[in-house]
């Protein structure tokens, strides 16, 4: 295969960037307390949702608001595959088509969640690529709360608000920061791909792409499709390391976190994604330690519920306002180092 | 029969209330492509007024009111001054965004400043009492609300047909820079899209206070996602479209309340959006949107 000068850029910049989050997993290997691992670790998991919304998003400038379904769905057909027949027994003791009678390997369970996503992002994207602009957006929105009202419902599935818990630790934060880094390369490569130029090009003058005999609605296909495998990966990285999922945290509340996170960075571009969720996930940490009302410089912060809600809000306004392209706009971190323009 | 009748007052008054915000969302959609998810927290705000005038022992009914409807105008003139116009001219999904982060920063300030949980208000309790209408037991309020409903539709297009300013808007909507041009001044003609927007979500505000009868931060957050769906349907940008789809959502979603087994009972909201996105499929852009090809100026 022969790169031309764009995607070999982009794979420096892919390099680059996978330097900083390796730094960041050793850092935090060797250094860190077991809590601030954890939250590391979910910062990752936000990283690998946050790079998997960039590849719809970012390339078809279409806002989707569904992704944390998706990633819903893969973190729990990997979570109910998994899990050990004997747990399954008590948490789910009146599951159907015999659910709780079996359990997978992590790999198989894993290439299963991707699968089932798949064919679940790929019906109904069929949809989605018919529509436009903001249609796809309440359309999206549409699925999040379909998606949501399942898991609530089905409580002999998914437990609802309950947790599903007992699910093996299968993941360590080494297997996340490979995974993070694998997904760098391929969302890059995929910007810089045919598919993810004619994707842009369609995004800034969809008449004309479309005269320049771009199939448009296949590739948002694609990209929809790519994006939801992404997303249950995420998922089924969050289930395999923390051992309990519920419905919760795939709705509203993580949907506007990881929006956030996509905007700050600058969703045209991958260094946009890598960068907003690394800021937000610091940011949102010190945010919240204040929340709680502690001791600073001698004076004694009363407790202020919901300030992280607020500068979240207020990072997506000023961000809007002042950038609307993000932080790195259409700069990749490459650019910085490297001469010349594409 | 009478069960038949009782329903379909169900529906319309579901639907009128669908149909009052979605007209708000739409009025504003029409002129600066701007799909406000805030709109819900002036719904709240609304809300949050009339359990300020109850610490402040007014109940004047009146006052209540006014205040509330008063209060989510000027909240939506607020909005519009401090957040929307620095994203006046921006794509659809800047704006959009935008109006994501101004509505999570209004819920978590009602949450910060107020309290987490609902607070009762029961100033407007008296507006809700059973009266018999040709032989059906139905509630005054859903009277009320579909009453309020047509007169705010005449209002709405007297305004549009009848006045300069509603010229303007109508104009606005379809070509913004030609409105500019020939002398209007844009700032007034979006104050005022605002304006009908906060009244709109003002009136729908009293509405769902009289039958919840407390306020929470999320006040308006569920009405207003099923507003922006009746809007989507209807042809978003399309006032009638607004009005269409308002009804059609409160007709969908009484018939699933009716139709659906008890067990099923939960999930209402995935049928109700689920068919929704069919008309979506089957019409993308919407029943009533206006047929314009991709590039076309207008």
């Amino acid at each position: 295969m022969i790169l031309n000068p764009s995607q070999k850029r982009g794979l420096v910049g892919a390099a680059i960037l996978a330097a900083v989050l390796i730094a960041i997993g050793l850092i935090v290997t060797y250094f860190g307390s077991r809590y601030q691992l954890r939250l590391v670790y979910s910062a990752f998991v936000n990283l690998l949702v946050v790079l998997a919304m960039q590849v719809f998003m970012g390339n078809a400038r279409l806002t989707n608001l569904s992704h944390s379904a998706f990633m819903g769905i893969g973190a729990y057909v990997a979570a109910i595959c998994v899990t050990p027949v004997t747990v399954k027994a008590i948490s789910l003791p009146d599951a159907p088509w015999g659910l709780n009678t079996f359990s997978l390997d992590p790999v198989s369970s894993a290439v299963l969640a991707i699968v089932i996503t798949a064919v679940l992002a790929l019906i109904i994207g069929l949809f989605v690529v018919r529509l436009t602009g903001s249609g796809v957006t309440i359309f999206s929105l549409a699925v999040l709360v379909i998606v949501h009202s399942v898991f609530l419902y089905r409580t002999d599935i998914f437990k609802g608000n309950q947790a599903f818990f007992g699910i093996p630790q299968v993941f360590s934060l080494t297997s996340i920061v490979v995974l993070s880094v694998i997904v760098v390369f391929l969302v890059r490569l995929f910007r810089e791909s045919r598919w993810g130029i004619q994707l842009r090009a369609c995004a800034d003058d969809e008449v004309g792409a479309a005269a320049m005999g771009v199939n448009i609605r296949r590739l948002r296909l694609i990209a929809w499709v790519l994006s939801a495998v992404l997303l249950a990966v995420a998922g089924i990285a969050y289930a395999f390391f923390l051992g309990t999922i519920s419905a919760r945290p795939f709705y509203f509340n993580h949907v506007f976190l990881t929006l956030a996170m996509l905007i700050l960075g600058g969703m045209r571009t991958v260094t946009g994604a890598v960068l907003g969720t690394l800021l937000i996930s610091f940011g949102l940490e010190c945010v919240r330690w204040l929340e709680t009302g502690p001791v600073l410089l001698g004076v004694d912060l009363p407790e202020v519920l919901g300030l992280s809600g607020i500068a979240l809000g207020v990072v997506i306004v000023l961000t809007m306002a002042l950038r609307p392209g993000g932080i790195m706009g259409d700069y990749e971190i490459e650019d910085f180092l490297l001469k010349g323009q594409e | 029969m009478e069960y038949v009748a009782q329903q379909v007052m169900n529906a319309l008054a579901f639907g009128a209330e669908y149909a009052l915000i979605a007209l708000g969302l739409a009025i504003v959609f029409s002129i600066m492509g701007l799909v406000n998810f805030a709109h819900g927290e002036v719904i709240a705000v609304g809300g949050y007024t009339m359990v300020a005038f109850a610490a402040l022992a007014l109940s004047n009914p009146f006052i209540v009111i006014g205040g509330a409807i008063a209060a989510a105008v000027l909240m939506s003139l607020t909005l519009e001054r401090v957040a929307f116009r620095p994203v006046r001219y921006a794509d659809p999904t800047t704006g959009l965004l935008t109006a994501f982060g101004v509505s999570i920063i209004l819920q978590n300030v009602f949450l910060l400043v107020v309290s987490p949980r609902p607070v009762a208000v029961t100033s407007l309790y008296f507006l809700d009492w059973p009266v018999r209408l040709m032989g059906v037991q139905v509630s005054s309020l859903q009277v009320f609300e579909a009453v309020t409903t047509v007169l705010v539709i005449i209002g709405l297009m007297l305004f549009l047909k009848r006045t300069t300013l509603g010229l303007a808007m109508r104009a606005a909507s379809l070509d913004f820079e030609m409105v500019r041009m020939v002398g209007v001044r844009s700032n007034r003609v979006f104050a005022m899209a605002f304006m009908v927007s906060g009244l709109l979500a003002g009136l729908a505000c009293i509405f769902i206070m009289a039958r919840r009868g407390s306020v929470d931060p999320h006040l308006g957050f569920n009405p207003v996602l099923k507003a922006f769906v009746a809007c989507v349907v209807g042809g978003f940008g399309s006032l009638p479209g607004a009005v269409l789809g308002g009804f059609l959502l409160g007709a969908i979603e009484v018939a699933m309340l009716v139709l659906l087994p008890q067990e099923y009972g939960g999930m209402k909201d995935a049928f109700v959006f689920g068919i929704i996105a069919l008309v979506l499929v089957w019409r993308p852009d919407g029943i009533l949107s206006p047929r314009t090809e991709k590039g076309d100026k207008i």
